[in-house]
């Protein structure tokens, strides 16, 4: 975990060891008032980090966690570039406060290919999900900065509804907005991956 | 599932999350920067206290103008920019003061305690108004308030006019568009003495950015290195911009890294959108749908500084040209300053914006004649061969072909019986491949090619990739040529220190242009290679598969490249070639042929209209395309869908309201861009004939795909209500209003 001089939006984040450092330590100061430990699971792996209760969640992935996949387009919910998924739900990570994630599961967009189902190599060492490989396949992206919010948007859809509708589909990208590609690529994305996964995997 | 594929691992990065954007870049002991800016249109700065914010704790530099160089200076030839500003505020978001500290907190609590006076000045926010006498001056050096003005005749308009059985025309307007880019502008500088300037910043156009700000700071270019980090989005958003040149400043000061990443509000209180041009236009027909003449006036609003709007005003006084026969044309452009923030191109370049105009004319002469609006465009349009009115030397052109097949697609026939409030509407678009006029010096396009240790090939490019597949498409090519696989090149750009000089990726020049050099660097690779090859293994060698052939004995290119390296004290195997394309600089009479290849498309939008609130819903789209040899098709089809629904969202939702010179709607919420519902199926296909100049007979397609879209949708509501909308967007309110025809005459 890499830590700025001086900067108070930055706390000693945890490891899956436990906390590294508590409010009332020295970087009290710099966590803001309030500050507690906060528990959650991020990708499967159990997480503490000391923050204020209010701290956004999306500020705890990016710079405590270092987890920048997550990416803040708007910060006001509409964009979606912060989706991840809280317990399996997609969540806009920008509106989502500390102590709201406190205890539940996040899945952010580093975790989903090593997420059980269905992976496979692709370059090398790099794996890909199926959603994934569809959006690469189908031309589900291009410049790639609301990417991770859709591949997981994708994702809640499909976990819910694994042959969804077209209705379905409008549904669960409503809250994503993307400037680059039109949303063709990102529906074929989606038809693609159903019907990779409904064949169970691949 | 699926073929076996190998993915360039920057395109697996984004799908995985692991590319870093500016914003996820950091670098140690970097402090946050951030601007007090002008909260006014027009103002003349009294006193500037900044003592408070200098005593804040955490606080490492506090600039105003006069810690700063004070030249003027500017990305075009017209320098008009300055670092910050020392006497004069002259629009809302005008950077007066800057500052870096060691936390957001202190920053904030630093730009708060800056004290600006300011004295009111009277703001002109109209081009028109800028032009009237006693108007208020912008700029002491242009007291006109026009940095260009463009007057241009082909042919005698007059007569043509005179002689018209139909004379269609009217005032057009379009919208300040926001470019809408999902990454918000930000960068990160740093300074050193020996190195200088280095500045990561997502820049389409780096060299230009690097030229600007070694002028800007009075360095010489080589101390400013430009890195370009993954770009999210940008439409021609991000150029060359202040906020780079105020992140170098504050490095230099606070002798520290310094970053500086807007949110939205910010990106939107700041932003440089779509030049919006007020258009009166008239063309004039014969009785049988042939066009006589085309005369236009044309004020854009170039705001307080000129970014790329004069070539947004040239593009749009000329371009439509070589898509009809006009038969005499003349264009007058008044590029006006006003107390606006400063506007700038975006995919389109003012193309789209005229043949909003033209398109919509073109229609209600089609009308009035009652000719078919397919038919009287198919009597008009330029066909292969041709040279156009101003130059433009036409060496492939499908757009007929692509008429027909769009109004086939379309179901064009049905037109004459859709049901109520429904519409559909045609449109043209033509664009360049690489514009000669971007810099008077030079055009063209520089690649190196390399053979790696482990047998593949690198490739090196000045152009920059935006996402819109210009790395993939460049590894195409040069694979073709050394018959190679694809995943056996690489290709590498985006940092001027390391990478050859390039023009940037604008002008939808990268195919073309940079396509084009790599052809030539990978050809001649694979000579020297073939030399070298026949020297080492005999004369028979034979390049085949990626692997060299001799004698029956095959050699890997890793073996080849470490003979070479064996012989020329371990330098490799390297070509570097620039491409040099054969065009004319379009000079003050704009005439001669500024590209090597044109694009060309036709669109049709069908669409709904709700009487009762005036909504459109644009329910079919069918693109069809002459880009030349379509080298990558899904890339190809996502840069056209992409661009359309940039269209739709242009024509009927967005626009930056600014009142008072302020943008009143600042946040994405407020600013509407379309979403996945308001997208509709977008059928596209490509009518696919080479073009002699293109790699391996392609052109461009970036920009060409909006060109048509603003048009076609207004054309298909004009179809669907009977009645024409002039001023963009048709918003639900002004469609209502035209269906109870209180805003405008039928
Ligand atoms: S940044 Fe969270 S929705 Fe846009
Ligand atoms: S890929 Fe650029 S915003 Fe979606």
């Amino acid at each position: 975990m890499r830590e700025v001089a001086g900067s108070e939006r930055r706390s000693p984040a945890g490891d899956g060891q436990g906390p590294k450092a508590n409010a009332t330590g020295p970087w009290a100061e710099h966590l803001g008032p309030g500050a507690t430990v906060i528990r959650f699971e991020i990708n499967g792996a159990p997480q503490s980090v000391c923050a204020p209760p209010t701290r956004r969640l999306v500020d705890i992935l990016r710079e405590d966690l270092d987890l920048t996949g997550t990416k803040v387009g708007c910060d006001i919910g509409r964009c979606g570039a912060c989706t991840v998924l809280m317990d399996g739900q997609p969540v806009n990570a920008c509106l989502v406060m500390a102590y709201q994630a406190a205890g539940a599961s996040v899945l952010t967009i580093e975790g989903l290919a090593s997420a059980r189902e269905g992976t496979e190599a692709v370059a090398g060492s790099l794996w890909l999900h199926p959603i994934q490989r569809a959006f690469l396949d189908a031309g589900g992206f291009q410049c790639g900065y609301c990417t991770p919010g859709m591949i997981l948007a994708s994702k809640a859809l499909l976990d819910e509804h694994p042959q969804p509708t077209e209705e379905q589909v409008r549904e669960a990208l409503a809250g994503n907005l993307c400037r680059c590609t039109g949303y063709a690529g990102v529906w074929r994305a989606i038809e693609l991956a159903a019907a990779w996964m409904g064949r169970s995997a691949p | 599932m699926g073929n076996e594929v190998t993915v360039r691992s920057d395109v697996a990065s984004k799908l995985r999350g692991e590319t870093r954007y500016v914003a996820d870049i950091h670098l140690p002991g970097e402090l946050y920067g951030g601007v007090v800016r002008s909260p006014h249109a027009h103002a003349r700065i009294v006193k500037v206290d900044v003592e408070k914010a200098r005593a804040i704790p955490g606080v490492q530099a506090v600039l105003t103008a006069d810690d700063v160089p004070g030249g003027a200076y500017g990305p075009t030839q017209f320098k008009d920019w300055n670092i910050l500003a020392k006497d004069r505020v002259l629009f809302v978001g005008d950077e007066v003061v800057a500052v870096a500290a060691t936390s957001e907190a202190a920053l904030r609590a630093a730009l708060a305690a800056v004290e600006v006076t300011y004295e009111l000045l009277p703001a002109v926010l109209q081009p028109e108004e800028a032009l009237a006498p006693g108007a208020p001056v912008v700029h002491d050096e242009q007291p006109d308030n026009r940095p260009m003005h463009v007057q241009l005749e082909r042919g005698d308009v007059d007569a043509a006019f005179a002689k018209a059985h139909i004379i269609r025309g009217g005032r057009y307007t379009t919208n300040r568009i926001y470019q809408g880019h999902l990454e918000p502008i930000g960068v990160l500088a740093n300074w050193s003495e020996e190195e200088g300037l280095t500045i990561w910043a997502p820049s389409h156009i780096p060299y230009r950015a690097r030229e600007t700000y070694a002028a800007a700071f009075g360095l010489p270019e080589d101390k400013v290195r430009i890195v370009v980090p993954p770009i999210g989005g940008s439409f021609g958003a991000k150029y060359v911009l202040k906020a780079h040149v105020i992140a170098a400043a504050l490095a230099m000061a606070a002798k520290q890294p310094v970053r500086m990443v807007f949110d939205r509000y910010e990106d939107m209180l700041t932003a440089h959108p779509r030049v919006p041009l007020t258009i009166d236009i008239r063309i004039a027909a014969d009785a049988e749908g042939r066009f006589l003449g085309k005369d236009v006036v044309v004020w854009g609003d170039a705001g307080a500084r000129v970014y790329w709007s004069p070539n947004v005003m040239a593009t749009a006084c000329t371009r439509p040209d070589s898509l009809y026969h006009f038969g005499a044309v003349r264009a007058e452009g008044h590029l006006c300053y006003t107390n606006h923030s400063p506007t700038t191109c975006m995919r389109g370049f003012g193309n789209a914006e005229m043949l909003f105009a033209v398109e919509s004319v073109i229609d209600e002469i089609a009308d009035g004649l009652g000719i078919d609006p397919v038919e009287i465009r198919l009597r008009n349009i330029v066909r292969r061969g041709e040279v156009t009115i101003h130059g433009y030397q036409l060496d492939s052109c499908e757009l007929e072909a692509c008429l027909r097949q769009a109004a086939e697609l379309s179901g064009w026939a049905r037109r004459q019986a859709l049901p109520p409030n429904r519409g559909l509407g045609v449109a043209l678009g033509n664009h360049v491949s690489g514009y000669r006029g971007i810099d008077s010096r030079f055009e063209g396009s520089t690649a190196v090619a390399r053979l790696r240790d482990d047998g593949r090939v690198e490739i090196e490019t000045g152009e920059i990739d935006l996402g819109q597949g210009m790395s993939a498409t460049y590894a195409a090519i040069a694979a073709r040529v050394l018959e190679i696989s694809v995943d056996s090149v690489i290709v590498k750009s985006g940092d001027t220190a390391r990478y050859p000089f390039g023009i940037g990726t604008l002008a939808s020049r990268s195919t073309v242009m940079g396509g084009n050099a790599v052809k030539l660097a990978a050809e001649q690779l694979r000579q020297q290679l073939t030399v070298f090859a026949q020297g080492e293994y005999g004369a028979d060698v034979e390049l085949i598969g990626g692997v060299v052939q001799s004698g029956g004995a095959a050699h890997s290119l890793a073996e080849v490249a470490a003979r070479y390296r064996s012989r020329y004290a371990g330098d490799t195997l390297e070509v570097r070639a620039s491409y040099r394309p054969e065009t004319d600089f379009p000079g003050k009479d704009f005439y001669g042929n500024p590209s090597p290849a044109y694009p060309f498309a036709a669109h049709v939008a069908e669409v709904e209209v709700d009487p009762e609130t005036g909504r459109v819903r644009v329910v079919g789209y069918w693109a069809v395309h002459d880009a030349g040899v379509v080298l990558n098709r899904t890339a190809a089809i996502g840069q056209v869908v992409g661009g359309v629904a940039q269209g739709i969202g242009w024509a009927t939702m967005e626009d930056l309201v600014v009142a008072e010179g302020q943008v009143k709607n600042l946040s994405l919420l407020d600013y509407r861009m379309p979403g996945a519902s308001d997208i509709p199926p977008v059928s596209v296909s490509f009518v696919e004939v080479p073009d002699p100049h293109g790699p391996f007979g392609a052109k461009s397609v970036g920009e060409v795909a909006i060109d048509p879209a603003p048009a076609a949708v207004a054309n298909a509501i004009a179809n669907a209500i009977g009645a024409r909308g002039r001023h963009l967007p048709l918003s639900p309110e002004r469609v209502w209003r035209l269906l109870h025809a209180e805003e405008e005459q039928r």
